[in-house]
C-alpha cells in the first residue's frame, strides 16, 4: 500500500510493520504481517488462539526478536539499526529507549507485587525517565484518579480486584507517556463483572486520541471504540477495514466462521 | 552411667554459661565474625556465580558450575586446609600472615584464611538459593518492566531481586545458623573460637563433660538468638500484605522446631 510513497506517509504513522516474520524453531507463528496504524487510530486485532495476535503485539516493542521484516513506530526502526544492507540488532539501552515510548498492557497486569499502586505507576517515570519523584506522584495521582482508583495509591496489589490491578497497569503505561499503546487481551484474564470497568478506560482513552492496537474478543468494545478492525489468522492479517464493514459484511470465508463463532 | 553424672561438676557448667572470662569472651567474639563475613562474603560469591551462570559469555557460565560443582562436593574441613596450608604445600610460602588488618579490626592469620575459606564454601551454597530465588519469579515481571523501558540491569535490582529476596531469606538463614556451627572446624587451624576454648580447657582439665556442655548452650544460644532476627527480618520483607502473612511469634515458631510443634498445637 503507502509502502511506495515511505517517508511522508510514515511520518504520519504511528506503526509501520512490514512484512514482519517470526519463527519459533520450526513453527512459524507470523509469516509475513504488514500492518499501518496512523496516529490517533485505534485498532482492534482479533482472530483464533495460536494465530500470531500476542507474538505480533510483543514483536512490537521487540520483547521478540523478528526474522525478516521490519517494525517501524512514528518512522523509527525498532529493534534494529540499519547495517551495510541488512539489519543488526540494536544495543540493549536504546531499545530500552525505544520501548518506553511504547505501552504494553498484558493479560495477567503483572504488576509489581512489592510496590503499591502508586508505586508501580511512579516507577518507570522515576527511575527511566528520571523525572522529579513530586512531580511523578502528582502525575500518578491524576492517573490513578483517572482510572477510577485516586484512593487505592497505597494499596498493593495483592489486595486489589482484577480489574483494579489491570486499571493499576493501564495507569502504569499511561505514565511513561507512550505514543501508542498496545493491549495484549487485557480482559481475558478477569471474571466478567470486572471486564466493562476496564473496557470503559480504554474506550475514554481512545475517544481522547491515543494510538492503540488492542487484541482482544470484546466485539462491543471494538464496535465503539475500532477505528478500524484486523483478522488474523495463520501467521497473517487476513483481512482489515472499519468495523462497521468488518462485522455485517466479511469478506473471507475464514472470518465469517470466526466471528461467526464468538458474536 | 549415672556415676558420670555424679561427677558432671554443675558449678563448673554453669560458671562457664553465665560467668564466662575474658579469653572466653574473645572466642564467642572470633566465632561471630568469622560466621558474619564469611556469611557476606558467600552472600557476594553467590550473587557474582549467579548471574554468571546467565552470562552470554560460556567461559563464565562453565567456570559458574565448576565452582558450585567443586565446593559443594568435597568436605568444607578440606577446603578449609587447602586454603591455609595450600600455598605453603604447593609453593613453598605462607599465604597468610600472623595477623591480618581489616581497618580497626586486627585478626588473626588463621581467622581470615578462615573466612575467605567458609566464605567461597558459602558462596556455592548460596548461588544455588539466589538462583532458585531468582528462577521463582514470574517472567512477567521482567517484562512488564523491560516494556516500561527498564534495561535488564535495572529492572533485575528494583523488581526481580527485591522480590526474590523473600523466597532467598528464609533458606539464607538456614545457611548463616548452619554456619555459625561450621565456624567451629577452624579450631583445626588453630583458630581461637568457641570450640577451640572449650577443646583447651578439656586437654588441661580433664573435664570435657562441663566444657562441651557448656560450648553446646553457648552454640545453641547464638542460633537461637539469630532465629529471632531472621523472624524479625522475614516480617519485615513480606510488606505486601499477603494473605499468608505470619506474624512475628509465628515465625519464631517456624524457625524453632521445637516450638513449631507447641504453635500447631495451640
Amino acid at each position: 500500500m503507502s509502502a511506495t510513497n515511505g517517508r511522508s506517509a510514515a511520518g504520519e504513522l504511528a506503526l509501520h510493520a512490514l512484512d514482519v516474520r517470526k519463527r519459533f524453531g520450526r513453527l512459524e507463528v507470523l509469516k509475513g504481517v504488514s500492518l499501518e496504524v496512523p496516529r490517533g487510530e485505534t485498532v482492534c486485532v482479533i482472530g483464533p488462539s495460536g494465530s500470531g495476535k500476542s507474538t505480533f503485539l510483543r514483536c512490537i516493542n521487540h520483547l521478540e526478536k523478528i526474522d525478516s521484516g521490519r517494525i517501524e513506530v512514528n518512522g523509527h526502526l525498532i529493534g534494529y539499526r540499519e547495517r551495510k544492507g541488512g539489519l543488526a540488532e540494536d544495543s540493549e539501552r536504546s531499545i530500552a529507549r525505544q520501548r518506553a515510548e511504547i505501552g504494553l498492557v498484558f493479560q495477567r497486569f503483572n504488576l509489581f507485587p512489592h510496590m503499591t499502586a502508586l508505586g508501580n505507576v511512579i516507577e518507570a517515570p522515576v527511575r527511566v525517565r528520571k523525572t522529579r519523584r513530586e512531580d511523578a506522584v502528582k502525575e500518578a495521582e491524576e492517573l490513578l484518579a483517572r482510572v477510577g482508583l485516586a484512593d487505592k495509591r497505597d494499596v498493593y496489589p495483592g489486595k486489589l480486584s482484577g480489574g483494579q490491578q489491570q486499571r493499576v497497569a493501564i495507569a502504569r503505561a499511561l505514565a511513561m507517556k507512550p505514543s501508542l499503546l498496545l493491549f495484549d487481551e487485557p480482559t481475558s484474564a478477569l471474571d466478567p463483572e470486572m471486564i466493562g470497568e476496564v473496557l470503559q478506560v480504554m474506550k475514554e482513552l481512545a475517544l481522547e486520541g491515543m494510538t492503540m492496537i488492542v487484541v482482544t474478543h470484546e466485539m462491543s468494545f471494538a464496535r465503539e471504540a475500532a477505528v478500524r478492525m484486523a483478522m488474523m489468522d495463520d501467521g497473517r492479517i487476513i483481512e482489515e477495514g472499519p468495523p462497521q464493514h468488518f462485522f455485517d459484511a466479511p469478506e473471507h470465508e475464514r472470518t465469517k466462521l470466526f466471528l461467526s463463532k464468538i458474536l | 552411667m549415672w556415676v558420670a553424672a555424679i561427677h558432671f561438676d554443675w558449678h563448673l557448667f554453669f560458671q562457664r554459661i553465665f560467668h564466662p572470662d575474658h579469653a572466653f569472651a574473645r572466642a564467642l567474639w572470633t566465632t561471630v565474625y568469622i560466621a558474619v563475613a564469611a556469611q557476606v562474603i558467600g552472600v557476594v560469591l553467590g550473587l557474582v556465580a549467579a548471574f554468571m551462570r546467565t552470562s552470554r559469555f560460556l567461559p563464565l557460565r562453565v567456570l559458574s558450575g565448576a565452582y558450585v560443582l567443586v565446593f559443594r562436593g568435597t568436605p568444607v574441613i578440606v577446603q578449609i586446609f587447602f586454603v591455609y596450608f595450600g600455598a605453603n604445600l604447593f609453593l613453598g610460602f605462607n599465604l597468610f600472615p600472623r595477623t591480618v588488618s581489616l581497618g580497626p579490626l586486627t585478626i588473626p592469620g588463621a581467622a581470615f584464611a578462615g573466612i575467605v575459606a567458609l566464605g567461597i564454601n558459602e558462596g556455592a551454597y548460596m548461588r544455588e538459593i539466589i538462583r532458585a530465588g531468582i528462577d521463582s519469579i514470574d517472567r512477567g515481571q521482567l517484562e512488564a518492566a523491560r516494556s516500561l523501558g527498564m534495561t535488564s540491569r535495572l529492572a533485575t535490582r528494583r523488581i526481580v531481586l527485591p522480590q526474590a529476596a523473600r523466597v532467598i531469606v528464609p533458606p539464607l538463614g538456614n545457611e548463616f545458623n548452619s554456619m555459625l556451627k561450621t565456624t567451629s572446624l577452624l579450631a583445626f587451624i588453630g583458630v581461637y573460637e568457641l570450640f577451640q576454648d572449650a577443646d583447651i580447657h578439656y586437654s588441661t582439665t580433664f573435664k570435657p563433660a562441663e566444657y562441651f556442655a557448656a560450648v553446646a548452650c553457648w552454640y545453641l544460644l547464638l542460633t537461637t538468638g539469630w532465629s529471632l532476627i531472621q523472624a524479625w527480618i522475614e516480617r519485615r520483607l513480606s510488606v505486601s500484605d499477603r494473605a499468608d502473612r505470619l506474624s512475628f511469634w509465628e515465625r519464631v515458631a517456624e524457625a524453632w522446631a521445637p516450638a513449631q510443634v507447641w504453635a500447631r498445637g495451640r
